[in-house]
C-alpha cells in the first residue's frame, strides 16, 4: 500500500512529516495534495482540514480565554473601585484612605516630608437628618464632598470615613501649607447649603495631624481623630492641630471608662444624701441622693469628674439603674431602723438616656414594691433642658411616673431658658431653682427682685419651689422673706453617708 | 456583472466578470442553478461571498435547486465554508465531485457546518440531478 510498484510514494513521507509537525504543535503546517486526487490526496486533504479546524478551535479557545481574562480583570478593577469608593459621594472610602496614607508614608521616605491627615466631622449633621430627613442629609454630604475637593490640591486624597466624617491626606507639604489647606477647608464649609427650599449649614470640626518620619498610618489617622474631638470640645467649627497631651487626655478618659466599668460590680460606688429642708423650721423633708465613686487609687471621685464620661460611654444606664435600686433599698433600711420616719422623700437624678430606658417604669414600680416603699416617697429630678426637649417617649415615661405616684421635679430651673408659656404644661410637680440664681441674692437688690419673680412664676405655674445652693443664713432669710418654703445647701447640711442621715433628720446633727 | 438573456433561455453569469474567473453560474430554463468552480481553484472567503451574492442576484428572490460542480477544486478555506452556512436563494444543493479528495472536502463542509438547506454530496451527475429534481 505504501508504494506504487516497488517505488515508495513520496506523498506518504510528506504526510508522515506533516503529522509529526502538527503533533509538535505547528498547527499551521499543511501538506500539498497531488493532481492525482486519489485516496492518499484525500487523506492529505483531510489532515489539512483537520489541522485547520484544530488551529481554529485552538486560536478561538485562546481568544476566548484572553477575552474572559480581560473581562475578569475589568470586573475585578470595577469591584476594587467600588470597594474603595464611597457610593454616595464618589470619594475614597476608609480602605482607600488607608492605602493612600501608606503610599504617602512610603513616598515620604524619599522626599523627606511626611504626609498630614485631616479628619473632619460635621457639627450639626444629625439635626439636618432628624429635621429634614436622610435625603436632605445626603444632599449635604454630596455638597460637602464637592467643597472638600475644591479645597485641596489634585494630588491630595479626600475620603468619606462614614456618616458625616471625612478625611484628607495632604502630601509633600510644609506645616504652614497644611494649616492653610485646613483653613481653606474650614472656609469652604462656612457657606450655607441649599436643600430644596431649606438652608442649612455644614460647618465642621477639623483635627489635623502632621506625620513624623516613621509614624504608622494608624496613628496618623487616630491622632487626627483625637484633634478633631478636641476641636469639638473647643466649641466646634474650628481647626485643632494634634498635640501629644491630647492623647494623654484621651488615655486618661479611656482609663476612667475602664475603671468605671468595674466600679458598679466592684462595689466602688456609694450614695451620699444631702438634706432638703423646710426653710422656716429646718425640718428635713427629704434627701437628695448624690453619687460618690470610691476609686481604689484616686480616692473619692465626685460625679462632675465622671458623669459626662459615663453618659458618653453608655455606662450611665448601668450606673443609673444601680443608683435607683440602691437609693430605694436605703429607704427600706432606714425604715427598718426608724419606722417612725415615714414622711421624708428621696430625690434621685435621672439622666436623659435613662428617661429613654424602655424598662424604666417597670423597674421603678418593681423596685418600690420589692422594698415596700410608697411611690410618693420618690422624687425623680430631670433637668429643665431635657424636659423642654422631650419627645413622645419621654412624655409617656413622665406621665407613667406621675400616674404611679412618683413626683417629677425640674432640676437646675433657670438654666434651660424655659419658655414662660410652656412652663404651665411641663409634666412636673416641683422645680429646683438653680444655685447660680441665688449666689448674689444678699448683696444684689436686682437679683433679689429677679429671684422673687422666678419664685412667683413657679408658684403661678402650680409648682412647688425648692432652692438649692443655700450656703448661709442671710440667703435663707432672704428666700423665706420672698415666700420660698423649701431649700437645700451646705447651710442645711452637706451630703452625708447613709449612716448619719437619720440623726440629721431627727435634728441630732451636731452641726445644726 | 450579470448578463441575462430573453425569457425561456438560459441565463449565464459571464465568467470573466465574476470574481477573477474562479467560477461560472448559470440558471437554466428548467429552473436549475449550476455553479461550476474552475479547475484547481482555492476557494477563499471572498470567492464564497461573491458566489453567494451572484446566486442571490440571479435568483431575484426566487428559490432554485443548485448543482455545485466542485470536482477539480483544490481547497476551500474554513471561512469560505462558513459563508455557505448562510441561507441563500438555493432551495437544495447537490455537491458534485469525482475523487476521494472531493468527498473529503464536501463532507468537511457538511460535517462541520450546518447547511442552510438540504445539501448532499454526489459523485454521479445523474443521481445528483435526480435528487435535485425530486426536491423541486
Amino acid at each position: 500500500m505504501t508504494s506504487v510498484g516497488d517505488v515508495r510514494d513520496p506523498r506518504l513521507e510528506q504526510l508522515v512529516e506533516g503529522i509529526v509537525r502538527l503533533a509538535a504543535g505547528e498547527l499551521d503546517a499543511r501538506m500539498e495534495p497531488s493532481e492525482r486526487r486519489d485516496d492518499i490526496d484525500a487523506v492529505i486533504t483531510g489532515v489539512n482540514l483537520l489541522a485547520e479546524e484544530l488551529e481554529y478551535v485552538y486560536s478561538n479557545f485562546e481568544q476566548q480565554v484572553a477575552d474572559r481574562t480581560a473581562m475578569l480583570r475589568q470586573t475585578q478593577a470595577e469591584l476594587e473601585q467600588m470597594a474603595k469608593t464611597d457610593s454616595l459621594t464618589g470619594l475614597a472610602n476608609r480602605t482607600l484612605l488607608g492605602e493612600r496614607i501608606q503610599e504617602a508614608i512610603r513616598d515620604s521616605t524619599e522626599h523627606g516630608k511626611a504626609p498630614a491627615v485631616l479628619v473632619l466631622d460635621l457639627d450639626s449633621f444629625k439635626a439636618i437628618n432628624d429635621t429634614l430627613g436622610h435625603g436632605a442629609g445626603d444632599v449635604v454630604l454630596v455638597e460637602v464632598a464637592k467643597r472638600l475637593r475644591c479645597a485641596v490640591r489634585s494630588g491630595d486624597t479626600v475620603a468619606r470615613l462614614g456618616g458625616d466624617e471625612f478625611a484628607l491626606v495632604i502630601t509633600e507639604s510644609t506645616k504652614d501649607e497644611i494649616l492653610q489647606i485646613a483653613q481653606r477647608v474650614s472656609e469652604q464649609l462656612q457657606d450655607s447649603v441649599d436643600v430644596g427650599a431649606e438652608t442649612v449649614w455644614a460647618m465642621s470640626s477639623i483635627g489635623v495631624c502632621i506625620g513624623e518620619s516613621g509614624q504608622p498610618a494608624e496613628t496618623l489617622l487616630r491622632d487626627a481623630d483625637i484633634a478633631m474631638y478636641q476641636a469639638k470640645a473647643q466649641g466646634r467649627n474650628n481647626v485643632q492641630l494634634f498635640r501629644p497631651d491630647m492623647l494623654d487626655a484621651i488615655r486618661d478618659r479611656s482609663r476612667i471608662v475602664a475603671d468605671l466599668r468595674n466600679a458598679v460590680a466592684g462595689g466602688e460606688l456609694a450614695l451620699h444624701y444631702q438634706p432638703v429642708v423646710e426653710l422656716a423650721s429646718g425640718t428635713v423633708i427629704g434627701v437628695e441622693a448624690l453619687l460618690r465613686w470610691h476609686h481604689p487609687v484616686r480616692g473619692t471621685v465626685l460625679p462632675d469628674s465622671f458623669i459626662h464620661i459615663a453618659e458618653e460611654s453608655g455606662l450611665i444606664m448601668e450606673i443609673g439603674r444601680w443608683v435607683l435600686h440602691e437609693g430605694i433599698a436605703q429607704i427600706q433600711r432606714w425604715h427598718e431602723t426608724a419606722a417612725d420616719l415615714t414622711d421624708f422623700v428621696l430625690h434621685i437624678n435621672l439622666s436623659a438616656a435613662e428617661l429613654l430606658r424602655s424598662d424604666l417604669l417597670e423597674d421603678v414600680r418593681i423596685t418600690l414594691e420589692r422594698h415596700q416603699v410608697a411611690p410618693r416617697r420618690l422624687v425623680l429630678e430631670i433637668t429643665e433642658t431635657l424636659l423642654m426637649s422631650r419627645g413622645t417617649t419621654e412624655e409617656h415615661v413622665l406621665s407613667g411616673l406621675r400616674d404611679m405616684g412618683v413626683e417629677v421635679q425640674i432640676d437646675d430651673f433657670g438654666t434651660g431658658y424655659s419658655s414662660i408659656s410652656y412652663l404651665r404644661s411641663l409634666p412636673a410637680d416641683t422645680a429646683k431653682v438653680d444655685r447660680t440664681l441665688i449666689q448674689d441674692i444678699v448683696t444684689d437688690p436686682q437679683q433679689q427682685k429677679f429671684v422673687a419673680a422666678v419664685l412667683q412664676l413657679i408658684s403661678a405655674a402650680g409648682l412647688k419651689a425648692i432652692v438649692e445652693g443655700i450656703e448661709n443664713s442671710e440667703q435663707s432669710a432672704q428666700l423665706q422673706a420672698m415666700g420660698c418654703l423649701y431649700g437645700q445647701g451646705y447651710f442645711y447640711g452637706r451630703p452625708l453617708p447613709p449612716a448619719e442621715v437619720l440623726d440629721r433628720i431627727r435634728g441630732l446633727d451636731p452641726r445644726h | 456583472m450579470v448578463r441575462r438573456r430573453a425569457q425561456g433561455e438560459d441565463v449565464v453569469v459571464d465568467p470573466l466578470a465574476s470574481n477573477d474567473a474562479k467560477m461560472t453560474l448559470e440558471l437554466t430554463s428548467g429552473g436549475l442553478l449550476h455553479l461550476r468552480w474552475f479547475h484547481g481553484v482555492d476557494i477563499l472567503v471572498d470567492d464564497a461571498r461573491a458566489a453567494m451574492a451572484e446566486v442571490n442576484d440571479l435568483c431575484q428572490q426566487e428559490r432554485y435547486p443548485m448543482l455545485v460542480d466542485m470536482a477539480t477544486v483544490d481547497s476551500v478555506s474554513r471561512e469560505a465554508r462558513a459563508v455557505w452556512s448562510i441561507p441563500c436563494s438555493a432551495s437544495r444543493i447537490a455537491l458534485l465531485g469525482k475523487s476521494p479528495v472531493d468527498r473529503v472536502l464536501a463532507n468537511f463542509f457538511l460535517g462541520v457546518h450546518v447547511p442552510p438547506c438540504p445539501t448532499r454530496f454526489f459523485t454521479s451527475r445523474t443521481e445528483a440531478m435526480d435528487w435535485l429534481s425530486a426536491g423541486a
